[in-house]
């Protein structure tokens, strides 16, 4: 922040051009990529969503795979069990995580540093193993499908296994939230978890209730993380136990640290040129941990900041 | 600010034993003493960093033993730290605004916080203030330590406190810096209640109205700079002073 | 009844053993060089494929059980000084580096090592009468190692110069320098240390459970458990928080499906981290 009001022209004249080649997509490229931008897009949201907690907040937490699978048995199971439309059972892709965020949260921002990872990644594994044996709900490991179930807006109809659908709704919903984010980081609100991320004990000594922040944080986090994991139950119509494991987490701090924690866009491009990685990888190996675990590893020792860190001092 | 009966200890260890101190609005109280006496455990009490084991600590007639760092800041009492406490990453600018902003009931996440005119004034005067406007875009950690400590003071000040403690702000700096940073203190501060703890006689002599002398967590003696420094106790305590 | 309660039991206990060497390695870790090694579940399965192979090698248990965690141990040399030193001073740093190396390693052994579970014979035949069931002798001898390398572990910490060097390290540092003992000689060797106890374990563990690529994944939740749980630097408390961990999940399966049993625990872990951050025996 400076000490002037800057014009965002740059961001922008950047986001807007962006996301006029996204809305271009499904009209120069085939089903495949399409349905591979959409589920790039849902990471995306993911990643950003833990960089709010990790990259404003300092809030590492190996437990964010808990409510994007939460988001997605939100939409799952009322719509396969009860019949739900789709519209509620998108709100309660937002409502439930953010209930349990809150939950967890608020236990968990009672401790601080290494216990904070442990706790969180405890209610994950809760989380999991609740998920994986509770068969009867959740259909463990294999999951359940999402059927067919069109969303209703008063008279219009809108069918999600049009794959071209899909995405506009994905990319629709994943670029509001980005927006709001990135509104959000630059508020007086993001001033004050940047402060707690600084220096949390000097930011409680000058009156904030750091606790509070880091909770709200937490919970907004939560319920961003649920509305990626309904995209996603949407885009592939089904929802798996796979996706409350705490390796999912994982996926969305290599995404941020590659790509850049703190930035907001770091999250974007790490998850892009990341998951375009894997996406090729995938054609000479069966798995790609090995690659992104040394990816990972060297960008922690050389280039902490992550490749927005490494584009800004190119800059300069 | 009254703390009655104050005790302090740490399993075994009683840092504080039984303090009673009591400072009058727009006093300058120095609190001396050898390293390890308790002052900034006595510090650290009043703003709730650590717990009373026995005792009260009143402010503004009102208790506060009780209340959480946050809710003490809300109080009207700030603090600067001994090791310089300063949010590392972020700007001049940066650092006093969320100082600024602690006072606020309301964080708005939906508007930028440069365009809040309110704070933003407050923060450009507290810089002005501090005298560091012309490096506000410096990530702080580039300044220099001097500089840090003015920093720190500033952020104390930004939060509009009626009792300000000060913990060894000359710790660091040569006799020279000290004078200059005595001299920029005295031009920051305006009037407020100040418990100033320092090792520097010579700042203590120029600047307290009242001194308290800590000695093994207790209050070994209080009084008049001249008082104290006529005290044969206090003479005993600091040798070769 | 009582025989299945008694072989939950001694189960249990056994396998509170080797828990105990991994938790004992992990504390040490993060005792000396506050460091969060999230790679430490890949190092006790490394023990385990290691000894996997040198058992096809030589067909003698015995002789993978000395060298498996010395392969690791070098592992976790090259792991130390290649890649940590830089960033030991930076706990998250480290636990997101770790996290890293722990995807890198598992997959690398899911591509030389297979993706099948395999299986590792101890040479010990025999069972003992235990109430109404027989009880395998080989777990029993299992736990005797165990105990036998937690004994000779204590003897290196109290008893040896070395053992000497890092208790002053993890009192204060900055004394231990300057008393000049070789600071970064002693991280090195409490991490190949940590990863040598991690490799014993994995070892162990394998005529038990299996040898397979994923093996460290649970465990290492377990081992964070137990180490937070019984006070991060008490060593007796990992061996002690091990115990009663295992023997509660061991005993608990009995009256309960695993699943819950695993859950509970859990809440528990919640409970204690909550009320007692710094463990049940720690100060």
């Amino acid at each position: 922040m400076s000490s002037h009001p800057q014009k965002s022209t740059g961001f922008i004249l950047g986001f807007s051009l962006v996301f006029m080649v996204l809305i271009a997509v499904p009209f120069f490229m085939d089903l495949f990529y399409q349905t591979f931008l959409t589920e790039v897009l849902v990471w995306v949201l993911f990643a950003v969503s833990f960089d709010l907690i990790f990259g404003y907040t300092g809030l590492l937490s190996f437990g964010q795979a808990l409510f994007f699978g939460l988001g997605a048995y939100s939409i799952a199971i009322p719509v396969s069990k009860f019949g739900l439309g789709l519209g509620p059972a998108f709100l309660l892709a937002i409502i439930i995580p953010m209930l349990f965020a809150w939950l967890v949260g608020y236990f968990s921002v009672k401790l601080s540093g290494i216990h904070f990872v442990i706790i969180t990644l405890i209610f994950a594994l809760i989380g999991s193993t609740i998920g994986e044996t509770w068969t009867s709900l959740t259909g463990g490991a294999d999951g359940l499908t999402i059927p067919f179930t069109p969303l209703q807006i008063g008279p219009l109809k809108i069918d999600f296994t049009n794959i071209k659908t899909n995405y506009y709704l994905v990319l629709v919903v994943a670029s509001l939230c980005f927006l709001l984010l990135k509104r959000m980081v630059q508020s007086p609100l993001g001033k004050v978890f940047i402060a707690i991320r600084e220096n949390e004990d000097r930011a409680r000594l000058i009156g904030y209730n750091v606790q509070r922040y880091k909770l709200l944080a937490f919970v907004i986090a939560g319920g961003l993380s649920g509305v990626a994991g309904g995209l996603y139950g949407i885009t592939l119509k089904y929802a798996s136990a796979n996706s409350l494991h705490w390796g999912v987490s994982g996926h969305a701090v290599v995404y941020t640290i590659v790509g850049g924690m703190g930035t907001l866009f770091g999250p974007v491009l790490g998850t892009g040129i990341i998951m375009s990685l894997e996406h090729y990888l995938l054609n000479y190996m069966q798995g790609t941990d090995l690659v992104i675990g040394m990816v990972l590893v060297f960008m922690v020792l050389v280039a902490p900041k992550g490749l927005v860190g490494l584009l800004q001092r190119k800059g300069k | 600010m009254t703390l009655r009966e104050v005790s302090k200890s740490f399993g075994g260890l009683l840092a504080v034993n039984n303090a009673n101190l009591s400072v009058k609005k727009g006093e300058l109280r120095a609190l001396i003493g050898p390293n390890g006496a308790g002052k900034t455990t006595l510090l650290n009490l009043i703003t709730g960093i650590y717990p009373v084991s026995q005792g009260q600590i009143h402010f503004k007639s009102r208790e506060i033993t009780r209340l959480s760092p946050d809710r003490i800041s809300h109080q009207g009492i700030s603090r600067t730290m001994q090791i310089t406490s300063l949010f590392s990453g972020l700007t001049v600018f940066e650092n006093i605004w969320v100082a600024v902003q602690s006072r606020k009931k309301f964080f708005n996440p939906f508007i930028r916080a440069i365009k809040w005119q309110e704070v933003r004034a407050k923060t450009n005067q507290m810089l002005e203030l501090t005298g560091l406007q012309d490096k506000a875009e410096l990530i702080c950690s580039e300044l220099a330590y001097g500089e840090q400590r003015i920093l720190e003071m500033g952020i104390a000040l930004s939060t509009d406190p009626d009792l300000l403690l000060l913990d060894e702000p000359t710790a660091g700096l040569n006799t020279q810096e000290s004078i200059a940073l005595v001299k920029k203190m005295r031009a920051m501060l305006s009037g407020q209640t100040i418990i100033l703890v320092e090792h520097d006689m010579g700042v203590v002599m120029e600047l307290a109205d009242r001194i308290s002398v800590l000695h093994y967590g207790e209050i070994l003696a209080e009084g008049s700079p001249e008082e104290i420094r006529n005290n044969e106790e206090v003479k005993k305590v600091y040798l070769g002073y | 009844m009582i025989s299945n309660l008694a072989v939950a039991v001694l189960n249990g206990v056994i396998w509170g053993m080797i828990m105990a060497l991994i938790a004992l390695g992990l504390n040490m870790i993060f005792g000396l060089l506050h460091i969060i090694n999230m790679a430490h579940g890949v190092l006790y399965m490394l023990g385990a494929v290691a000894a996997w192979y040198f058992i096809d090698l030589t067909g003698n248990f015995w002789i993978a059980l000395i060298l498996a965690p010395v392969v690791v141990g070098v592992i976790g040399m090259a792991i130390e000084r290649g890649l940590l030193r830089t960033i030991e001073d930076q706990p998250i740093t480290t636990i997101i580096c770790t996290f890293g190396i722990m995807l890198a390693v598992q997959h690398l052994v899911f591509m030389t090592f297979g993706g099948t579970p395999r299986r590792i014979n101890i040479p010990i035949e025999g069972r003992f009468q235990l109430f109404e069931l027989q009880y395998p002798l080989m777990r029993v001898v299992i736990a005797a190692i165990s105990i036998g390398v937690m004994i000779a572990l204590w003897f290196l910490l109290n008893k040896t110069k070395y053992g000497l060097w890092m208790r002053a390290v993890v009192q204060d540092r900055e004394m231990a320098v300057a008393i000049g003992i070789p600071v970064n000689r002693v991280y090195m060797w409490t991490f190949v240390l940590g990863s040598a106890l991690a490799a014993f374990s994995g070892v162990l563990a394998a005529p038990i459970v299996y040898v397979d690529f994923m093996m460290g994944r649970e465990i290492l939740i377990m081992a964070f458990i137990i180490v937070i749980v019984g006070g991060m630097g008490n060593l007796e408390g990992s061996v002690l928080a091990a115990i009663i961990i295992s023997l509660i999940q061991g005993v608990g399966s009995l009256f309960v499906p695993p699943a819950m049993a695993t859950v509970f625990s859990l809440a528990f872990m919640i409970i204690v981290l909550l009320f007692r951050p710094q463990g049940l025996f720690g100060e």
